[in-house]
């Protein structure tokens, strides 16, 4: 019933949101993502307290796994829609319904049992965000829609052949097997499965869903949808909408590993991670947008996530978990910066934005916070989940593939710290009017921040078991 | 079953492969429909023969969204645009070949499946995947939105055929949303090409070109 409630909340805003307009229109959206945000966090906590959550007869099933992808479904999203209100002023009614709708579908992608409905979700969220991407409707932002479009959805077919193979393997097997498409079932009929047969499917699989997850070498939609969409979009879409299709390569492959043994999954993982890290690591140098180098820092930390579930055992999985919570913290609260600092200066270019940290000290301070986190610094989270990954790749025997990796990692963060010093150290470009202040535009990101600072250092207490329980489901 | 099925998806082929000839954009959009009344005609002889009532659906649906919707809202987002595309010595020799290599590729790549299992419609499954594949190298190498669109539908009716011939018919959620899908993304489609041209005056994507690096 609760799962239900939470999928239900964004779904009845988002339709409730169509008519509304003005104030009712705002004061509805903080209400929906207010009461989605404590819905996701009740799911997570019922769930990591006893059993899994299901509904309508075992359809929608929320374990560990997916209610660590619901309570960060949820935290990011209340982040985003915090930040909304200051970009929709003029067209409310394109913005609110569709930023909900595009909550509902990664809600539903993470929380139904059935991979093909899990497939019809993910390709959902393709299209209720592409008009958020277009939302300034400049001829940049139709560009990276009409990319963001046609990458994803062709990318989302592959996907969609890998499926049908999977549930070819499983009804060839073991005949009408009325829910071979649940992944219950898929797990326990997996070690009888053809192996050639899964590990074809499974090829499908990463490239289709690692396009939505913006792994390279198909990760081109993203610079650019990321850095056209409106701050809170590119929060969502960075923060929580890769994890939604890495979420998606997850729930396949402890079904792979039974079938055609660790050693597939583990080597396509790794090759991707380790390209991921490459192609960041030499476009954090070279762009000259800062958005956009949020954007491939995006593509790094996802493929860092990649090598943590292809390295494995329980230390680079719960690694990788870690890391993409993390990861979505730090991305939305960077992005949601930028879009302040775009909004002052009116451009996303770096060389027209310098000595930030003289001109609005408050959003700069922020600004290097989060740039710091980003870059895997003490004290912030990504630094222990980075730790835990390369951890397990030096303890698993990968130490070149580990040693590589940190390599390009170290490049690439000194691509983005050159960036960011640019930003905030640079000539003053021009004066600028007050910065706003007040508690209430500073709460989020502070929030954010000090979220992260407490996975660095001081784990809160049960944070481990959780991270063990979805360990568990994947690497069984 | 065995000859049916060989029979619908090889001619189904043969239109893949006259999309790849044909320069004029009202003639490719019309093999696309006939392509999807094929598809359409595949499903309802594995539903037929193999006792699917499922799949009867499924072809009513098939007729009606991509045989009917979908081509004229391609009609749509197409008229105006020039019959054939202005390429001076481009002819469809090279991709052709290319587009025989792919039905190879696609022998290759589908032998786990096929050897797999004893099916009455295996031997037809990896022409289905070669459909597919032709469908994606014509989206990629697409010259306009047209092309991108076509080669995507071809691409999707190709995976559609792949998963009628495997599995005799998916759980119906999954075959809805993929119909809601496909239409979805045509119209989606055609809202971002109608303002592809009133920026641009042209739907040659090619001059989408300003986000860089």
């Amino acid at each position: 019933m609760m799962l239900a409630a939470v999928l239900a909340i964004p779904l009845v805003g988002s339709l409730l949101l169509w008519r509304a307009v003005g104030r009712l229109a705002t004061a509805l959206h903080a209400m929906t993502a207010a009461l989605t945000l404590a819905g996701a966090l009740a799911v997570a906590v019922t769930v990591n307290r006893g059993e899994p959550l299901a509904a309508f007869d075992g359809f929608l099933r929320a374990d560990a796994l997916s209610a660590w992808m619901i309570a960060l479904i949820g935290i990011v999203s209340a982040l985003a829609a915090s930040e909304a209100p200051r970009y929709v002023a003029h067209a409310p009614g394109r913005f609110y319904p569709l930023f909900h709708l595009f909550v509902f579908t990664m809600l539903l992608a993470v929380s139904t049992d059935d991979v093909g409905l899990m497939w019809v979700a993910v390709e959902g969220t393709t299209l209720a965000s592409v008009f958020l991407v277009n939302f300034e409707r400049t001829r940049a932002s139709l560009e990276a829609s009409y990319k963001y479009l046609l990458i994803c959805s062709v990318g989302i077919a592959i996907a969609f052949l890998g499926t049908v193979l999977v549930y070819f393997a499983g009804i060839q097997q073991f005949g009408d097997e009325v829910h071979a498409l649940r992944w219950t079932t898929l797990l326990r009929l997996a070690p009888g499965l053809s192996p050639r047969v899964i590990e074809l499917a499974f090829v499908f699989l990463v490239v289709g869903y690692g396009t939505k997850a913006g792994l390279a070498p198909m990760h081109t939609w993203l610079p650019d949808a990321h850095s056209e969409a409106p701050a809170p979009v590119s929060a969502l879409m960075s923060g929580v909408l890769l994890s939604v299709g890495v979420y998606a390569i997850l729930r396949f492959k402890p079904a792979v590993d039974a079938a055609a043994g660790p050693r597939f999954a583990r080597g396509i993982l790794l090759a991707l991670g380790v390209l991921s890290v490459a192609v960041a690591a030499a476009f954090l140098w070279t762009s000259p947008n800062y958005k956009r180098m949020l954007a491939y820092s995006s593509v790094e930390h996802i493929g860092l996530v990649c090598l943590g579930l292809g390295f494995g055992g329980t230390l680079g999985t719960s690694g990788a978990l870690l890391h993409i919570a993390n990861h979505a913290l730090a991305k939305s609260t960077g992005f949601l910066i930028s879009g302040r600092i775009r909004a002052a200066y009116g451009s996303a270019e770096i060389a027209d934005v310098g000595g930030l940290m003289r001109s609005m000290p408050r959003t700069g301070a922020a600004f290097l916070a989060a740039m710091l986190a980003l870059g895997g610094l003490p004290p912030f989270g990504l630094f222990v989940s980075e730790v835990m990954i390369f951890g397990a790749g030096f303890a698993q025997g990968f130490p070149a593939v580990a040693g590589v990796s940190l390599v390009l990692l170290v490049i690439a963060f000194a691509g983005l710290l050159r960036g960011v010093h640019a930003i905030l150290y640079g000539p003053p470009v021009r004066e600028l009017p007050e910065e706003a202040s007040g508690w209430r535009s500073a709460l989020p990101v502070t929030a954010a921040l000090a979220l992260l600072v407490l996975t660095g250092l001081a784990w809160p207490p049960g944070l481990a078991d959780v991270l063990d329980r979805i360990v568990a489901i994947v690497v069984p | 079953m065995t000859t049916a099925s060989n029979l619908l998806a090889f001619l189904g082929l043969v239109v893949t492969l006259l999309i790849v000839w044909r320069q004029s954009w009202p003639a490719r959009l019309r093999l696309f429909a006939a392509q999807s009344l094929l598809l359409a005609a595949l499903a309802s002889t594995v539903g037929v023969l193999a006792q699917r009532r499922g799949l009867l659906w499924v072809a009513a649906v098939v007729v009606v969204v991509k045989g009917l919707v979908i081509p004229r809202v391609l009609a749509r987002i197409g008229a105006g645009a020039p019959v054939r595309p202005i390429a001076p010595g481009r002819s469809s020799g090279i991709t052709l070949l290319v587009a025989g290599g792919l039905v190879v590729a696609a022998y290759v790549i589908m032998l786990p499946v096929t050897s797999s299992v004893e099916l009455p419609t295996e031997g037809a499954i990896p022409l289905a995947f070669a459909m597919a594949l032709i469908g994606l190298a014509l989206c990629v190498t697409g010259r306009d939105a047209l092309g991108h669109i076509l080669g995507f539908l071809v691409f999707e009716n190709g995976i559609f055929g792949l998963a009628i011939l495997a599995t005799y018919g998916l759980p119906g959620i999954v075959e809805a949303g993929v119909f809601l899908d496909v239409l979805v993304i045509v119209l989606i489609m055609e809202a971002v090409v109608v303002q592809v041209r009133r920026e641009h005056d042209s739907i040659d994507v090619d001059r989408l070109r300003e986000l860089r690096g």
